[in-house]
């Protein structure tokens, strides 16, 4: 009978087992198959596509799922697949979430272009906001108000109420967020938005408080009165809300200042609401998230008095290798920090030093930077640094470190015999051509600034070294290897500008250094092949010369050379500007120029022709005065200068009016009394996560009981009669610092320290853990480990 | 305020995946793709700026982009949206991607497309960040698995549901109902060196960024409270939204309902206090010496470098000499010593030699030559080097001893420390 029993057992039993195995083999080939569908969705043949409606269509969810799944990867390949739109929404109530979640992602991208069939799913989501799940919800009305069907706008407004008295905040949060969407598909719709929003303002959740801040900034940016009630209890909140949150509400909060409170002048006589906010907003500066860092940052550059301002240096310095576009995008702020409290960056100059790996707009911001800070102090560190910066690889970074020296000695004076030396130096050794040529264009400008007229050439020097003739005279020398157009001009100009030798022995012709005549020598030997900007230089450098020696035989054959190299160049401006200057001449040197010309006919040159002639003292004044001013080469722009806008990182106009610039302080705040509300005085410090709170020991409820103030009554009696009430806010004050001792302490204290003290094992408080200390246990993966006992 | 939509590219330049857009123009989106491909192809080695200036018929607007792996990820903005906003949500999305996906590749990212597009739908509506914290996401979106994908082909998808409680959590960043067998916490604490050190060998700047990891297992809501035996060290502190900033400021001890699994818990800056930078005695020191002498001549030129260790307990590991050799570089040709290998990568023109270990008292050297088409030839001014340094501290911050409150079990902790620098070395 056993035996019977068994034998049918084991029958059974594998027939059971061939059974599961047949389901298992079946299962896994579906598995294999799934697996290697799942990574080609993307190359999904022809024939595949068009199953995709009989799939929807299925009444499998597996099939369904691969439906929807293939027409995602198709829009993200970037096909049209609209076509599909009908079989899709069928399935927009499925059970299953991730069908559903699928659903809605293609809903959102095609509703605008089918809003017909996409009005047939709206009876499903307004069903969904009376869903359990708040995930279900929030979805729904995420998807509601994104499809942007003018037609259903009230429908959407109608759902943003129900959901803005939400038990749960993150459907709260949905619902803030939804009017935006609802007020830029249809601002007729503001009216009745205006009261939800200030029903959300009321929102006790930091959760959803930085969307609502985000709502009301999209919407109705300039009702900043319906904050006065919230004000106090949105700065108390800062702290909680989510870093997202916090950026939003710094900047309501920020705006919120500008426009109703006074401006503070010192710390001492702030007004209270602006302490509260300050105080409020500073334990920001810890935030891991950058956006928060700099949000407080904005508040304490444009809203504190500047003595607060050192306390943003350190937290946005710290953001600067978090990553190379975090690097870059911090410092196009700080150029603009820098700019104005230099003082507090300059000790930390060092950390502004450019990387050879740097991407070229972080290292020329870090330059702008570091000639912010310069100083009488720490010049000389930073012309050692922007020398070694004239040796990079990028040329056009090369050539911004050398203006950077320019820069650093029109600033600070006491540089300037350093810098001088430097592009001195930049010029003697074996440049690049990039270095050569903008130190040749620094040096020009750095003599012209200093020695605006010729006649003090040889009393002035600009460097103890370093006379400026002999500059001039070796960058003359060096006229061959200076290839850049540009730069040589200069070279040409300097050597015209200061060719007079008054009161100096010369060796050459009279009246001029000896070296300027073999410049204009090697420079008309290539003419023909230089760049107009080259042979107007080299025309003037002629006549400047001519008029400083005068009649000399060599010296007035070459000048003619010149001029007739000149008259029949190519170019016009060339053409022209030896016309002009040969006229110039005609008074002085009647022949000189234009006698080879006379031939050619030129009525102008020719003697007998009427006109102005000038005299020698006006022709000098023409050619060696006319050019007085020195253009600086860069110029502090008050343009883009704005924290935190894309303008300001960009240098240049996105063709808006910002909204990210603060209004103008008015002239007084307005009056304190406004926003006094009486649920503030129930209060909870304002460090302590309220959701951590709830979740110690219960214990802590003692500390939530609330604590009423004896109400104040608001007094309408203007300034004078307030001061009672501000003394009253001083009280509040110190009853939050010592309530936030206190519950602080009590957090920890409380419960878990006092028995803890006598609880804690001895070698919990023995075993101290050293990082790469050869004590203590050591895992496999290098961890030290301890065990630690519970506290209770 | 916000962030039009998001793009993510392969290497081949060609999107995978693309956000709903909020403009109603197709265009859009393809021009900020074009404009990006374009702006790579022209950029010299690679280097591009973050945010590309765009000039479209629809007005101006700009594309700020990063990347992560072999991927670009594009973020095209108009309006005036602050840029550091953008590309710190870019940054959290990443971490989070990493979350779910481990590596971020093409090839993962084509696998679990549909995860992707729940995570943007999740984190982004329309243009503003919506649910970033990682507790609260998983919650709502079920990571990739195995399992999962098992369930989902045997046609069980009741299980396969994301929780059916979501947001019960009253804390946000912490999900609700946490259980382990063994409830364990571990702390990374990671130091990054940067310094810049010019052609004397002096140090011109240096600071050691931290970092400390968690790793969190526990159960139920634990209460810690982690204490350090020198927390003097610790500068320009930043951290985690679970940390009590208050508890931090008064007695420099962190108070903390931790998320549960990986977190960074804090950030910290160690080196030279504001008002000593100045003076190069106060700077940390660089663990290795690098002696190099370049000779450049008309073609290419000659080097020869040699790397000691100044640390006496630990190896450097891991030490990586990179020299940008400058535009028009051809070729080079070295010797090693001791086993060590070179390369010269001919796409972004740099020597790389690499030290797997090295010790203190062993000189290591490369000799050779390299060519170049540019005359004369501009090699980088600067080495950059890379390291690593396991088990050791620049701050040598220590962990004092973690209480734990609010919770019945017993907890172990691991604490493990790592050093990696990042040095330009001048020459």
């Amino acid at each position: 009978m056993s035996s019977i029993n068994l034998s049918a057992f084991t029958e059974n039993a594998s027939r059971l087992g061939a059974r599961i195995q047949e389901t298992l083999s079946e299962r896994t080939r579906d598995l294999a198959l799934t697996r290697s569908v799942a990574s080609s969705y993307f190359d999904v043949p022809e024939d595949k596509v068009k199953n995709v409606r009989k799939q929807l269509d299925s009444s499998s969810d597996r099939e369904k799922l691969d439906g929807i799944k293939t027409l995602i990867a198709l829009i993200s390949k970037g096909r049209d697949v609209s076509e599909f739109f009908p079989d899709v929404v069928k399935n927009v109530a499925s059970q299953n979430l991730e069908i559903r979640k699928l659903v809605y992602i293609y809903l959102l991208r095609y509703a605008e272009s089918e809003p017909d069939l996409a009005l047939l799913s709206i009876n499903s989501f307004q069903k969904d906001l009376t869903d359990s799940n708040p995930l279900i919800r929030a979805m729904a009305l995420r998807v509601l108000s994104g499809i942007k069907v003018p037609l259903i706008g009230n429908i959407v407004v109608l759902a943003i109420k129900k959901c803005a008295a939400d038990v749960s905040p993150y459907v709260r949060k949905a619902a803030a967020l939804a009017m935006i969407k609802c007020y830029n598909m249809d601002p007729s719709h503001l009216s009745s938005l205006i009261p939800i929003l200030s029903g959300l303002l009321k929102d006790k959740s930091p959760l959803a408080i930085g969307s609502v801040a985000l709502a009301f900034q999209a919407i109705c940016p300039t009702r900043l009165d319906l904050l006065h009630q919230n004000y106090r209890r949105l700065c108390r909140m800062l702290v909680d809300a989510d870093e997202w949150g916090q950026v939003d509400l710094l900047d309501l909060l920020a705006r919120y200042a500008r426009t109703m409170l006074p401006k503070p002048e010192r710390i001492d006589d702030m007004d209270q609401d602006m302490k509260l906010l300050l105080e409020c907003a500073e334990p920001s500066f810890m935030s891991r998230n950058p956006s928060v860092v700099l949000a407080v940052t904005r508040l304490f550059h444009y809203l504190a008095p500047p003595s607060e301002r050192h306390k943003y240096v350190d937290p946005l310095l710290r953001l600067l290798p978090r990553s190379k576009e975090i690097e870059r995008i911090v410092l196009s702020y700080l150029v603009v920090l820098s700019h104005d409290s230099p003082s507090l960056f300059a000790p930390l100059h060092a950390r502004f030093y450019v990387r050879a790996t740097n991407i070229y707009s972080t290292k020329r911001d870090k330059i702008r930077i570091l000639l912010n800070l310069a100083t009488a102090e720490n010049y000389q560190p930073l012309t050692r640094e922007f020398m070694a910066y004239a040796d990079d690889s990028d040329d056009r970074f090369v050539s911004d470190a050398i203006h950077a020296l320019g820069r650093c000695a029109r600033l600070v004076p006491q540089s300037m015999p350093d810098c001088v030396i430097a592009l001195m130096s930049c010029i003697s050794k074996n440049s690049s051509d990039a270095a050569l040529s903008a130190s040749v264009v620094v040096l020009k400008s750095l003599i012209q600034s200093k020695l605006p007229s010729r006649n003090s050439v040889a009393s002035s020097t600009i460097s103890p070294s370093h006379g400026t003739l002999e500059v001039i005279a070796k960058l003359a020398g060096k006229i061959e290897q200076i290839k850049h157009p540009s730069a040589r001009a200069c070279v040409l100009w300097l050597v015209g500008q200061y060719a007079s030798s008054d009161g100096i022995q010369s060796n050459g012709i009279p009246g001029i250094v000896e070296w300027a005549p073999d410049v204009l020598r090697r420079t008309v030997k290539t003419f023909s092949s230089e760049a107009p900007i080259v042979k107007l230089q080299v025309i003037t450098l002629a006549t400047k010369l001519h008029l400083l020696a005068g009649e000399h035989d060599i010296l007035s054959r070459l000048i003619r050379y010149t001029f007739s190299l000149a008259r029949y160049d190519l170019n016009y401006d060339v053409r022209d500007r030896a016309r002009m200057l040969g006229s110039l001449l005609t008074g002085i040197f009647p022949t000189a120029v234009n006698g080879s010309s006379e031939r050619s006919g030129d009525a102008i040159g020719t003697e007998g022709v009427g006109g102005v002639v000038l005299r020698r003292e006006q022709v000098m004044l023409v050619l060696f005065e006319g050019k007085q001013g020195v253009v600086e080469t860069e110029s502090w722009s008050d343009e883009h200068n704005l924290l935190g806008s894309l303008e300001t990182v960009l240098g240049r106009s996105m063709g808006l009016d910002s909204a990210r610039r603060l209004p103008d302080w008015l002239e007084e705040g307005t009056e304190p009394s406004l926003r006094d509300n009486e649920d503030d005085e129930i209060n909870v410090s304002p460090f302590t996560p309220a959701a951590v709170r709830s979740m110690t020991a219960p214990g802590h409820f003692s500390n939530m009981t609330p604590v009423v103030l004896t109400p104040r009554t608001a007094s309408p009696l203007g300034p004078a009669a307030n001061q009672p009430g501000k003394g009253g806010w001083e009280d509040l004050d110190a009853f939050y610092g010592s309530e936030s001792a206190e519950s602080g302490s009590d957090e920890d204290d409380d419960d878990s320290e006092g028995e803890e003290d006598s609880e804690v094992e001895p070698n919990d408080s023995e075993r101290r853990e050293g990082i790469g200390e050869d004590g203590g246990d050591l895992d496999d993966n290098g961890y030290h480990l301890q065990e630690v006992d519970p506290g209770q | 305020m916000a962030i039009d939509g998001l793009i993510i590219l392969e290497p081949s330049g060609r999107p995978i995946i693309q956000t709903n857009f909020r403009t109603t123009s197709p265009v859009y989106p393809l021009l900020h793709i074009d404009a990006f491909n374009d702006a790579l192809a022209k950029s010299p080695n690679g280097q591009l700026d973050p945010v590309i200036y765009i000039s479209g018929h629809q007005g101006p607007s700009a594309c700020c982009h990063t990347e992560c792996g072999d991927l670009k990820l594009l973020c095209p903005v108009s309006g005036d949206i602050d840029p550091l906003y953008v590309f710190a949500f870019l940054s959290t999305f990443v971490d989070v991607l990493s979350d779910y996906l481990g590596e971020v590749s093409t090839s993962s990212i084509r696998e679990h497309f549909d995860v992707v597009y729940q995570l943007l739908e999740e984190m982004l509506d329309d243009g503003h960040p919506l649910t970033t914290e990682r507790n609260a996401l998983s919650d709502i979106v079920l990571p990739p698995s195995l399992l999962n994908k098992i369930l989902s082909v045997t046609g069980v998808s009741g299980l396969s549901k994301a929780s059916a409680t979501p947001f019960s959590s009253p804390i946000p960043w912490r999900k609700a109902g946490v259980r382990y067998n063994n409830n364990e916490i571990y702390f990374d604490v990671v130091e990054d060196l940067r310094a810049i050190v010019n052609k004397s060998g002096t140090v011109l700047s240096s600071n050691a960024w931290g970092r400390i990891e968690s790793n969190s297992r526990l159960s139920g809501t634990p209460d810690l409270v982690l204490s350090f035996l020198n927390p003097t060290v610790l500068q320009d502190c930043s951290f985690h939204s679970c940390v009590r900033l208050q508890r931090w400021i008064r007695d420099k001890s962190l108070s903390f309902v931790p998320p549960d699994g990986r977190f960074v818990l804090m950030e910290y800056r160690h080196g030279p206090s504001s008002s000593t930078t100045l003076d190069s005695t106060r700077q940390l020191t660089i663990p290795f010496a690098l002696s190099p002498s370049i000779t450049i001549q008309e073609h290419g030129g000659s080097f020869d470098l040699s790397v000691t260790s100044r640390i006496s307990s630990k190896p450097i590991e891991q030490l990586v000499v990179e020299l940008y050799l400058g535009e028009g570089a051809t070729s080079a040709n070295c010797l090693a010593s001791g086993g060590a290998s070179w390369g010269f990568d001919p796409k972004t023109l740099t020597l790389r030699w690499e030290l797997s270990k090295i010790t203190q008292g062993s000189t290591n050297t490369l000799r050779g030559t390299f060519t170049s088409s540019a005359s004369p030839a501009r090699p980088s001014r600067a080495f950059r080097i890379t390291f690593d340094i396991p088990q050791h501290s620049f701050s040598g911050v220590k962990v004092d001893k973690l209480k734990v409150a609010g919770e019945n079990f017993k907890v172990f902790k691991g604490v493990r420390g790592r050093s990696t620098g990042d040095i330009e070395w001048r020459w």
